[in-house]
Parts: C-alpha cells; sequence; structure tokens
C-alpha cells in the first residue's frame, strides 16, 4: 500500500494521474514520478509525502486533494481511498478497481468510465459519469454511488452502469443517454432530453419535459428523437 | 550545396525509370554537376535508396475557416497530442490536426506542396493567415467561383470578357491560384432551401444553369491561359445515381482543347460516383466514369475514403444538409455573404458498414481504371480521411494480394456493388510517383515542381527502398511502411526530414496568379462598385495584400 499526503496546500491545480499501478512500484521510481503543477514539470516527492508498506496495488491519499486531477485516471484495478476532498476528473475512464471518497468529489467524477466502483460519501459535483466535450459515450459501465448531493449534467450520453445518487440533484439528468441506469434518492430539475435509453428512477420531485409520454405507471421518451427512454418513479 | 549520391531515382516527367542518378541542390535548386563543387556539398549517401521529387497535394483542406470551425466543433479530436512543444511547435488533432501538425506530417510523409483548394473569397485573409502558419510547404489557395453572384450576374449576361475580368481581380484580391466551382449554382439554391439536381436546373434569381456556370468559367480561364485549369466539385455529390451528372459534367470539357494540360479538373470523384437509386442499392459508378474520363481531356483525384474518423467539409453546403439528416451527425452551416457557403459534419468510415466499403472500393477503382496520367492520389483531406495514410493507397493500388487481404476483412456488399474484386491491375511505382508528383504538379502547371529535372525546386524525398529489388505486388506491407514516412525530405535545398524524424522548421512559399495585365479592369469597375455598395466591407477593405503575407510569390500570367 502507497499512502500519500500534500506537503503543502496548493493554490494551483495539480495534475498527477496516480493509479493504484504506482503501489506496486519501487519506492524510487515512485518518488520520480511525473506531475505537473501549473506550467511546470515536478517529481511526486517534491508535492507530496510519501509512504509506501508492501506492495498491495492499494493507495490512501491523506489531506487535501480538492486541487489534484486525474486521480484514478483510466485505472484498470486495485484500490484508491482518499480521506478527504478529490479534485476533477477523479476515475474518468477507469477500467477496473475501486475508488471510494470520504470527502467530496469534483466536477467529471467517473466520466466515460468502463467498469469499476466509485463510491463519494460525501457530494459530487457537474457532470458525473458524462461523456468529455466531443465524445459521442459516457460512461459504459461500472459503478458510481454518490452518499450526499450531485451537481448538473449526471450521466450525459451514458450507454451502461449505474449511478446512484442518495440525495439531490441538479438540471440536465441523463441528456442524450442511450443505455444504464440513474437512481436519485432525492429530487432533481429537468431529466431525460434527447434520451434515446436506459432508465432513470427518481423517488423525489423532478421537472418532466413535454417531449415525454406516459405509460402504465412511467414515462417514455423523448420523443424528439423517436428514443425508448424510461423516467419511472422509485418506490 | 547539397550532392545526393547513388540514389536509384524514379522521375516520371523527365521518363526516368529508377536509374542510379546523383543529384546536385544549389540556392533551392536542382542543378548540373558542373555547377557545384563537391568538396564544398553536404553529402547525402542515398545508395540503394529511392529518390523521388517531393510529394504535390492537389486538394486537401488545410487552412481556413472550414477546417477552423471543424476543429471547434470536435474538442475531442484536439485532445489527441501528436507532439509536445520543444524544438518544434505543439502538434494536437487526430484527424483534424492544428497548423504546424499538417506541415509536419505532409514533411515526414515526404510532401512538400499543398494545395488547400477552397478559400470563401470573404475568408480569404484568415485562409492566408492560416498558410502561413503551416511550415514546410510551398502553398496554394483555389478562391472558390461557382456561387458568386457576380460570376453568375456575367454568366448570366454571357459576357465572358467582364467574367475574364473578374477572375483575374478575384485572384489578385484573394491572393487564389485558380478557379474552384463547388456545386455550382447549388450552393446559392441552398440559401433558398434548394439545390441543383441536373447541369439544367434554373439557379433562382439569376436564371442560368450549373451547365452554363460552368462552360463560361471554362472558357474565361481558358482566354485568361492560367496555368490550372477549372477544378470543379460537380453537382449532386454524395447522392447516390450522381455518377450520370459526373460523366455529364466531364463531357463539358469537349467543347474546349489545350494541348498543354486538362481543361478541366474534377475533384474528390469518388464522392461522385454512386449508382443506384438510394443508399439501400448504392453501387459503384467509376467504371463509367473511368471511361469518359479516358475519352476526354480532364483529370481527376481519387476522393479516397479511409477508414477510421474523418470530417466532411465542403463548400457544398445542401450536401452537408443531407449528410447531417443521414447521419443524425453534428452539423455547422456556413453561409459566405453572397459569394459561397460550407458545412462540416464529423463522419467515421466503418469497414462494418456496406455503404462506406462502396466508397472505400469507389476511390480504388478509380485509381486503377482510369490512365495513371489522368488521377492523382488524395483524400480530399479531412473528408475521405487523413493525408497521412496514403502509403495505404500506393500500396493497395500496387498490390492485386493487398487487395485482396483487404476485400475479406470489409463487408461483402462490395463484393456484388462494385467491381474492385476483378480488377487485376497492378500500378507500378513510376505510376505512382506520377500520380503522387509530376502529374498532381502538370495539372497546376507548376512547372518546377513534381520533378528533378535540372532547373526544378529542390524538393526532393529519399524513401527506405530500393526500387530495383522490390517486389511491390508481394511484398506491400514493406511498400506500405517505406511511403508511410520518407527517410530524408529536403524542402528547396533545406534537410527538413532525416532519418525520419525532423530536423529542422522552413517555411514555404505561397504561390498566387496575377493575371490582372491580361484583362481590362475598366469593364467590372461599375459593376463592383454596385456590388460592394451593399457588401458588408469596403472594396478597399476586400481581399489581402502581399505585405501581409509571409512569403508570397506572384506567378504573372502572360
Amino acid at each position: 500500500m502507497l499512502v500519500l499526503r500534500p506537503k503543502t496546500k496548493f493554490d494551483i491545480s495539480v495534475e498527477a494521474e496516480i493509479t493504484p499501478e504506482l503501489a506496486t512500484k519501487n519506492l524510487k521510481e515512485i518518488e520520480n514520478f511525473q506531475i505537473y503543477c501549473g506550467n511546470r514539470t515536478l517529481k511526486l516527492k517534491d508535492l507530496f509525502e510519501i509512504s509506501k508498506q508492501g506492495d498491495e496495488k492499494k493507495i490512501l491519499l491523506e489531506g487535501d486533494f480538492s486541487k489534484v486531477k486525474y486521480i484514478g485516471f483510466g485505472m484498470d484495478g486495485g484500490e484508491i481511498i482518499v480521506k478527504g476532498n478529490v479534485g476533477t476528473h477523479c476515475g474518468a475512464l477507469m477500467k477496473n478497481g475501486k475508488i471510494v471518497i470520504e470527502g467530496n468529489a469534483d466536477d467529471w467524477l467517473g466520466a466515460e468510465m468502463k467498469g469499476g466502483e466509485i463510491i463519494v460519501k460525501g457530494n459530487a459535483a457537474n457532470l458525473v459519469g458524462s461523456a468529455y466535450y466531443g465524445d459521442l459515450a459516457g460512461m459504459s459501465g461500472g459503478k458510481i454511488l454518490i452518499e450526499g448531493n450531485a451537481g448538473n449534467y449526471i450521466g450525459d450520453k451514458m450507454t451502461g452502469g449505474i449511478i446512484e445518487i442518495k440525495g439531490d440533484a441538479g438540471d440536465f439528468i441523463g441528456t442524450e443517454m442511450r443505455g444504464g441506469q440513474i437512481i436519485i434518492h432525492g429530487s432533481c430539475g429537468f431529466v431525460g432530453s434527447d434520451m434515446r435509453g436506459g432508465e432513470i428512477i427518481i423517488k423525489g420531485n423532478f421537472e418532466l419535459l413535454p417531449s415525454f409520454v406516459e405509460k402504465e405507471g412511467f414515462w417514455i421518451g423523448d420523443v424528439n428523437v423517436k428514443g425508448e427512454g424510461k423516467i419511472k418513479k422509485l418506490q | 550545396m547539397l550532392y545526393i549520391k547513388n540514389g536509384i531515382v524514379v522521375d516520371p516527367k523527365n521518363k526516368i525509370k529508377a536509374e542510379k542518378m546523383d543529384i546536385f541542390i544549389k540556392d533551392g535548386k536542382i542543378v548540373e554537376e558542373k555547377d557545384v563543387k563537391k568538396s564544398e556539398c553536404k553529402v547525402i549517401d542515398a545508395s540503394g535508396k529511392l529518390v523521388v521529387a517531393g510529394g504535390v497535394e492537389l486538394h486537401s483542406h488545410i487552412a481556413g475557416s472550414k477546417i477552423n470551425t471543424g476543429r471547434v466543433m470536435r474538442p475531442e479530436e484536439m485532445r489527441y497530442v501528436r507532439l509536445v512543444a520543444g524544438k518544434f511547435r505543439a502538434c494536437v488533432g487526430r484527424i483534424l490536426m492544428n497548423a504546424p501538425a499538417i506541415g509536419y506530417e505532409y514533411a515526414k510523409m515526404g510532401y512538400t506542396t499543398a494545395v488547400e483548394p477552397a478559400v470563401p473569397p470573404i475568408g480569404s485573409p484568415h485562409t492566408h493567415e492560416e498558410l502561413d502558419s503551416i511550415p514546410m510547404l510551398d502553398k496554394l489557395a483555389l478562391p472558390v467561383f461557382g456561387n458568386w453572384h457576380l460570376v453568375l450576374k456575367f454568366v448570366a449576361e454571357k459576357n465572358i470578357e467582364k467574367l475574364k475580368a473578374f477572375i483575374a481581380w478575384a485572384l489578385e484580391r484573394t491572393k487564389g491560384f485558380g478557379v474552384k466551382v463547388v456545386n455550382p449554382g447549388g450552393v446559392e439554391a441552398w440559401m433558398y432551401g434548394g439545390n441543383m439536381k441536373s447541369l439544367d436546373d434554373k439557379v433562382p434569381g439569376f436564371g442560368v444553369t450549373p451547365r452554363e456556370i460552368i462552360l463560361s468559367l471554362v472558357e474565361a480561364n481558358e482566354k485568361l491561359k492560367l496555368p490550372h485549369s477549372v477544378h470543379l466539385h460537380c453537382n449532386n455529390l454524395g447522392i447516390p445515381g450522381n455518377y450520370t451528372t459526373t460523366v455529364e459534367s466531364i463531357k463539358l470539357a469537349s467543347k474546349f482543347s489545350n494541348d498543354k494540360r486538362q481543361v478541366l479538373h474534377i475533384t474528390h470523384v469518388q464522392f461522385n460516383a454512386y449508382a443506384g437509386d438510394s443508399w439501400r442499392n448504392v453501387a459503384s459508378g467509376a467504371a463509367e466514369i473511368a471511361k469518359a474520363v479516358n475519352s476526354e481531356n480532364v483529370t481527376i483525384d481519387m476522393g479516397q475514403a479511409i477508414f477510421g474518423p474523418a470530417t466532411a467539409m465542403t463548400g457544398d453546403a445542401p450536401f452537408q444538409f443531407t449528410l447531417h439528416k443521414l447521419l443524425g451527425a453534428r452539423w455547422s452551416n456556413k453561409d459566405s455573404e453572397v459569394e459561397s457557403g460550407a458545412g462540416i459534419v464529423p463522419i467515421a468510415y466503418l469497414p462494418s458498414n456496406p455503404v462506406h466499403t462502396v466508397q472505400w472500393a469507389i476511390g480504388l477503382e478509380l485509381g486503377l481504371l482510369c490512365d495513371s496520367n489522368k488521377v492523382v492520389i488524395a483524400t480530399d483531406y479531412p473528408n475521405g480521411g487523413p493525408f497521412t495514410e496514403y502509403a495505404y493507397v500506393i500500396a493497395m493500388l500496387m498490390s492485386k494480394k493487398m487487395r485482396e487481404n483487404e476485400l475479406k476483412r470489409v463487408h461483402q456488399y462490395a463484393q456484388k456493388a462494385t467491381v474492385l474484386p476483378t480488377i487485376e491491375t497492378e500500378r507500378t511505382l513510376e505510376e505512382v510517383i506520377n500520380m503522387t508528383r509530376s502529374l498532381p504538379a502538370k495539372i497546376l502547371g507548376l512547372e518546377n515542381k513534381g520533378h528533378l529535372g535540372i532547373g526544378a525546386d529542390a524538393d526532393v524525398a529519399i524513401y527506405d527502398m530500393n526500387p530495383l529489388e522490390v517486389d511491390t505486388s508481394s511484398e506491400f506491407e514493406k511498400v506500405y511502411k517505406v511511403f508511410k514516412t520518407a527517410l530524408y525530405t529536403i524542402k528547396g535545398g533545406e534537410i527538413i526530414v532525416k532519418d525520419k524524424e525532423l530536423v529542422k522548421e522552413v517555411w514555404g512559399r505561397t504561390f498566387w496568379i496575377d493575371a490582372t495585365k491580361k484583362v481590362d479592369p475598366s469593364l467590372i469597375k461599375q459593376d463592383l462598385e454596385d456590388y460592394f455598395k451593399y457588401y458588408t466591407v469596403e472594396i478597399e477593405n476586400y481581399g489581402v495584400d502581399e505585405a501581409w503575407m509571409r512569403n508570397p510569390q506572384r506567378i504573372k500570367v502572360v
């Protein structure tokens, strides 16, 4: 297991593609792992205290990582535990493994994620499980569980997998969604515009677009794109 | 001074078929042995390597508002990093590359000249700014004329003298090299929601037909004796059954004669060569087109489709709307005042898609069925795919065996809808060198490009292959690898690529045609005044001055 603690409070963003794979390398390689801070190229040891305990494919991040981007980006197996907040793009493009965030997550959490699991104990921001601008598909597999609230644009262009939000969410949930499931236990704003497939299940209040048709207790749409997505009430 | 020693030279223009020769370079030109002091020359040992002229790209959308709108529309393209800034500038883009990447990639492939074939005239300042940002290449730009209100007016008046004066004025103002015509009349009709479905439809507001527009522009172009012929993107592009329109357009060339070059160049013909009456029964019309091309004084370029991502961007705005409706993909439309228009739609060619397979096969059929002195290799970048895959096209044209392998991998619809599986032709090395160098230079009327004769520009590509030892028919994998990256590229006498790596950044010239001395500008003075009275910019602010350009090269027509 690898434990990282920030040496200082970061004023500008740090880009560090830290994946559990790193924990299996020797200490020297870990210390020299290339990261970026603003326009400077640095080594991991320049900004973080590093302690390695065994070769387990697991990373423990202690402290405030809310300015650190790309944690777990494209990871394929292993585990990351963040004891604090985490920055943008956490778990984006991940294929396998598990990320547990004990604080809050920022934008682009699990964007275009293909598999694995992300658990957020606090809140998440916008664009959870979405597609990057211009890409045709968002999250396609795996599971994201958010125990608090989430922001806008959740599951944009999602094609598979599950996003579950225990609290409330913002507007534009599941836009252009083609598959998978979004479950919201609280309330949210507009849902499912240009939705073609998949399910959005909501317990609280939400804003329904006029382009959805009611059928046997749920709604089907978006009729503008001849979609067959379903919006249901969570019983 | 450079001395390229013992290379195996292939130079179709000078009828050199794989001969061991030395090449001498001085002051950016190819010179005779006696003009240089060997002791002062930098020597490149090219023993057993293929030495050819630098490639000439005849049709590639590399600069201007279209590709730039494409870049804005496709942020996903810009996330692909090719080169991190350092000695060279940063390069991004998977298919839609940024300006330096375009220059570098062409240079790495052994190309040294490229044509931006569709400049909206009012966008010419932007186009030249961007051409000036592309390193490594000599550049040419073709403004579009086929839907310009003044052109339509002069065609309606049947006044060829005015049209000549206008072309000369417009080429000078836009620093253009020749007359491009895109979907004549169709883009004007599109501004009312229509299109031109045949050569005899009437353009709204002007009463002229595409046939009249093409004939008048060719006549004016020939009378002005411009180096390049009219460069035509035919009507009905991208519509099943359109090959008949293309054949009709090709036959218009029979009314003119020119013993120096073609009288009409038809571009990206693959997109204009569909038989059938819907996408369900689309088939290849390449054989009919090849027959017409071989019997008329015209040349074509392939518009080859390459499997993978691409971006459709043409000045043919109504076609782009059709494509957007067909694919459900993003779409951007541009109306360029009363001159032209354009549209952009992202696309991907898939080997599993029957229609895409037919498109892929048609390009190759054209490359194989047309006379090798009439067809140029091009992908209509980025419409058919990236220019970086020319090596694939070259290898496919040279090897029947490679085509058989590829035909097994693609959708089997190609077997019945095209004649590609039955074509036995295998292009020789000399033919493909002609199709990528001598021929495009001849079509453009660039006498110093595309060959290695004395006095030619010192643009040279050296490939890691001994043409005397390679069997191009069976060693297609090697041919692909060899043409993918040049061992050396020399531009204007400077080594820019060495051992397949970029070594130096150079800035080429931008050629433009000055035919103003051949016409009487007073003929169109009143027309221009009337036109600019209601225009966005004043006539004094219209166009590009030479002083704004990095390295303009005026070619005077006499």
